[in-house]
């Protein structure tokens, strides 16, 4: 793919995301001018940009959706949600061609359909319909615009009058006749579509003109279907070169002048360009000849704008130049100290006056094609502006003071492939470890070496290790960490569209969207939040009207809250809903087999809502295409667990239900505690551990052949890490005759898990176990330690089960 | 060696304008908004300017004007706009503009004007 195309696709990806934020901004805040200009900008640029490409389905409907935001930014149509849908529609089908480019370097055919309606729908909007005119060319032909259709939009180049379609000979003819002194006129009618019931004939009209030299009648637009055509009204334009003066056809003209438009031909407008479909070319007129009468005839057309403002001196140098480098281009140097006397004393009166004869003067050319329509444009114009003083955007107020900090921040950020950093993350990694062997050394040093100096050093030395490691880790988990605002921002499309589909009304609160976590955290959270979302808003949010029937207001509200608590961070969902019924998920739950009939009877209300993240739990009755698709809470539990999350949830029947996410700010590296049990070691990562205690024998008890004790009031079932790994061995005690105990949290219950002893805490790498070790559940992974053994990190929820 | 600012919000128009004038020998500068196009012209001299209207921060026209506003050399400008309209282009012609151009610009009249306007002999 060449990186032009490359370049396009990046930028669409970034512009299409914010043209969707701000559709949605401009829901709760539809008369925003600011949104709508800001939204009709990104629209803008993303048209602008797919123009350089040839994919016609694309900037079609681009160009629709701009057209219509125009309007709706000069208030000519207003901003409605059945707008923002086909707006968004549009973009949706946008962004679909854009993968399909991205995976194909084109866009199949088949596009163009779905290209036409999607246009079509925006422009019914914009209230022009006809697909194959976007400017507002028919309907203005019919009311009372003051000139016809093609002399109506002033083209950027040469010339309004396009003179292409006049036979070579016949044009090199006229170009000669006018440089001889013969005046030369353009007229072009555009007959009113209903003239004929007004007793016009153009036809007849056209023919009275004298001294035609060329002539055509054409049609306006495509010609419909036979079967739709409307003989009764004209939708011809006629065009006639003639030599007579325009006197003649103003006098010829006179009833209906808003309905011509009749300009004086110079010569100039008669050189074509070479490869016209007549041959060869009139003189030497190719790009750069053509060019140099545009620029020409421009800096004239500048020179004649009003000349009271505050711009007018640089306007004049800057007009200076632009001519100067004409001249030069053209060989033409002889001419340059003229200009610049022309220019001096242009400044000195602080007027465009000395230039602008200096101009007629020596490049006559110039003053070709300064069409009456242009002229009329020009005062018009002039007259706006004075009515309204110069400077009506409020950006142009800025000086050259302050722009500093606005633009560097520009440049402040950099795009950086995220194998990079994976790459960076996964050294300090190994850093952390390698630094870890340090104390290790330095106790061999002594030990075995009986070295205490040394010893003594590397501790030191270790110490500034550690500290500038850590500090690299942090800056490195820095760069990945990302807002959750990268998963919160497809949520108001997300509700909107649900919500709507349901027939349900919801307002969206989402907050703390700036709380950041890990880039991996983040992604792993996507599915399991809108997962969340869809069921609260199908099974939680109740419809308008029987929200109403309960006393709440219609429409029904969804948060959705972020914070960082620590080194987690916590997302909140809550709905105002219908809340969960414990009876029935109790009953479920039983039906199911999830409990028994004495856990039936002790659960309380908080853990039977709980149930809902059981395995092969789903409250459904119905299955909608929504949630419900046979996967319950359970896979997000499952989910946010992989990345060592907790997910609880609490309901309040009637009153709606909160659903709670506390996860780790990253996963890079794992703190882990290591413990000791029949002579070997095994880690245990620190947010399972909640809290480490020795127990004297005495304390533990059996019940129902269970061990136990009681530890803070409550009763803590108690197991041996020997028991669950199958080692045939008792614990040991120590001399006190005390148990160390575990307490780990599986759950939400805690469970004291019976080891030998406990050793210190560490930072390790975890690694995943893979090929044949894959298959032991009971391991969470593996990880290096500083004197290069390796730890077992045990995985408590598969071994206690 | 001639030196052409464009200044344009779209990176891929940026992109194109450069791939233009740079394969004709052109040393081409970017930037994404009038106040880094202002702040670009502080520091060095530019021979001509290719100038977007709608941009953030600031727009074209407001480029043009601060520029044209201030004691500088005054290089010409062309502004590129997808606005047809006489309107627009009486307003960018008024606030400095030496030329004023729709999008899509071809290449060919693009380089056509840029080297009139750099003084350069058709080639």
């Amino acid at each position: 793919m060449n990186p032009l195309l490359e370049q396009f696709i990046s930028e669409a990806r970034d512009l299409l995301p914010a043209i969707g934020e701000k559709l949605l901004q401009l829901e709760t805040d539809p008369t925003s001018a600011e949104l709508i200009k800001e939204l009709f900008r990104l629209v803008h640029t993303l048209k602008g940009s797919s123009g350089l490409f040839e994919f016609p389905e694309m900037t079609r409907v681009l160009h629709a959706g701009e057209d219509l935001l125009d309007r709706v930014r000069d208030a000519r149509v207003a901003y409605s949600r059945t707008l923002a849908d086909r707006l968004l529609d549009g973009m949706d089908f946008v962004g679909m061609l854009l993968d399909e480019i991205e995976a194909t370097g084109g866009i199949n055919a088949a596009h163009a359909d779905n290209s036409a309606r999607l246009a079509q729908s925006l422009r019914q909007l914009t209230g022009d319909s006809d697909e194959a005119k976007p400017t507002e060319s028919g309907s203005i032909a019919a009311n009372s615009a003051p000139i016809g259709l093609d002399c109506q939009q002033p083209s950027n180049s040469s010339s309004s009058v396009d003179l292409s379609e006049i036979p070579e000979n016949l044009r090199m003819q006229l170009y000669r006749d006018v440089l001889a002194g013969a005046p030369l006129t353009w007229l072009e009618y555009t007959p009113e579509e209903d003239c004929f019931f007004k007793g016009e004939d153009p036809l007849f009209l056209m023919q009275q003109i004298p001294e035609t030299a060329w002539g055509n009648i054409a049609a306006r637009q495509a010609w419909p279907p036979l079967a739709e055509l409307d003989a009764y009204r004209c939708k011809l334009v006629f065009r006639a070169l003639t030599t007579a003066g325009p006197a003649i056809l103003h006098e010829l003209f006179r009833y209906i002048p808003e309905q011509v438009c009749i300009v004086a031909v110079p010569a100039t407008a008669l050189l074509q360009p070479c490869g016209n479909e007549n041959g060869e070319a009139v003189l030497e007129a190719e790009s750069h000849a053509r060019s140099f009468r545009t620029i020409v005839q421009t800096q004239r057309e500048i020179l004649g704008l009003p000349d009271s403002d505050a711009l007018l001196p640089g306007r004049l140098k800057s007009i200076a130049a632009a001519l100067a480098a004409c001249l030069r281009a053209i060989g033409k140097t002889g001419l340059l100290a003229g200009l610049d006397a022309a220019l001096e004393q242009a400044l000195s009166v602080t007027k465009a006056g000395p230039l602008l004869a200096w101009l007629d003067e020596h490049l006559p050319e110039a003053q070709a094609l300064k069409t009456a329509e242009r002229r009329a444009e020009v005062t018009l114009q002039a007259g706006a502006q004075a009515a309204e003083p110069s400077a009506p955007h409020p950006e142009a107020a800025i000086k050259f003071g302050r722009r500093a900090e606005d633009s560097i921040s520009s440049i402040k950020t950099v795009k950086v492939d995220q194998v990079k950093i994976d790459r960076l993350m996964n050294l300090i990694g190994e850093m952390v470890v390698a630094k870890n062997s340090l104390p290790y050394l330095a106790s061999r040093a002594e030990t075995q070496y009986g070295l205490r100096e040394l010893s003594r050093e590397i501790k030191a030395q270790y110490a500034v290790v550690n500290r500038i490691a850590e500090e690299m880790q942090n800056a490195i988990m820095q760069i990945r960490m990302m807002p959750v605002s990268f998963i919160f921002q497809r949520f108001p499309r997300l509700v909107r569209d649900t919500s709507r589909k349901l027939g349900k009304e919801v307002n969206l609160v989402l907050e703390g969207e700036d709380t950041e976590a890990d880039k991996n955290i983040i992604e792993a959270l996507a599915d399991p939040l809108i997962h969340i979302v869809r069921n609260s808003l199908d099974h939680g949010i109740e419809l308008p009207d029987s929200r109403r029937a309960a006393g709440k207001p219609a429409a029904g509200c969804l948060s959705i809250h972020a914070s960082q608590e620590t080194d987690r961070v916590l997302i909140e969902i809550s709905d105002d809903g219908k809340g969960i019924d414990p009876d029935i998920i109790k009953r479920k739950a039983y039906e199911k087999g999830l409990i028994d009939e004495a856990a039936l009877e002790r659960i309380t209300d908080k853990e039977a809502v709980n149930l809902v993240f059981a395995a092969g739990f789903s409250t459904v009755e119905v299955v909608s295409d929504l949630s419900g698709r046979g996967v319950g809470m359970d896979v997000v539990r499952s989910a946010v667990e992989k990345v060592s999350g907790i997910v609880s949830l609490d309901s309040e029947k009637g009153y709606g239900t909160r659903i709670r996410l506390s996860l780790p700010l990253s996963m890079a590296i794992t703190h882990v505690m290591i413990i000791e049990s029949n002579q070997r070691i095994f880690g245990v990562p620190i947010e399972n551990v909640v809290e480490t205690v020795r127990v004297s024998c005495a304390a533990v008890h059996t019940i129902k052949r269970r061990l136990t004790t009681v530890l803070r009031g409550r009763i803590v079932p108690l197991v041996a890490l020997n028991d669950l790994l199958a080692l045939d061995e008792p614990q040991q005690l120590n001399q006190d005759n005390e148990m160390a105990i575990l307490v780990v949290r599986l759950n939400n219950d805690l469970i004291g898990v019976i080891v030998d002893d406990f050793r210190q805490t560490v930072d390790i790498i975890l690694k995943p176990l893979t090929g044949i070790l894959g298959g032991l559940p009971g391991y969470a992974g593996s990880a290096l330690l500083g004197d290069g053994s390796v730890l077992m990190v045990l995985n408590f929820k598969e071994l206690i089960k | 060696m001639k030196r052409i600012l464009v200044v344009d919000d779209a990176a891929t128009v940026r992109l194109y304008h450069r791939n233009i004038l740079e394969s004709s020998g052109y040393t081409v500068d970017e930037a994404v908004n009038g106040i880094e196009a202002l702040e670009k012209t502080l520091q060095m001299q530019f021979d001509l300017y290719i100038v977007d209207v709608n941009m953030p921060k600031l727009d074209g026209y407001g480029f043009l004007e601060e520029l044209r506003s201030h004691d500088l050399p005054q290089a010409p400008a062309m502004m590129v706009s997808t606005e047809a309209g006489a309107r627009d282009r009486i307003r960018a012609l008024s606030v400095g503009a030496n030329l004023y151009l729709v999008k899509p610009v071809k290449p060919e009249e693009l380089l056509s004007h840029a080297r009139l306007l750099l003084g350069e002999a058709e080639t």
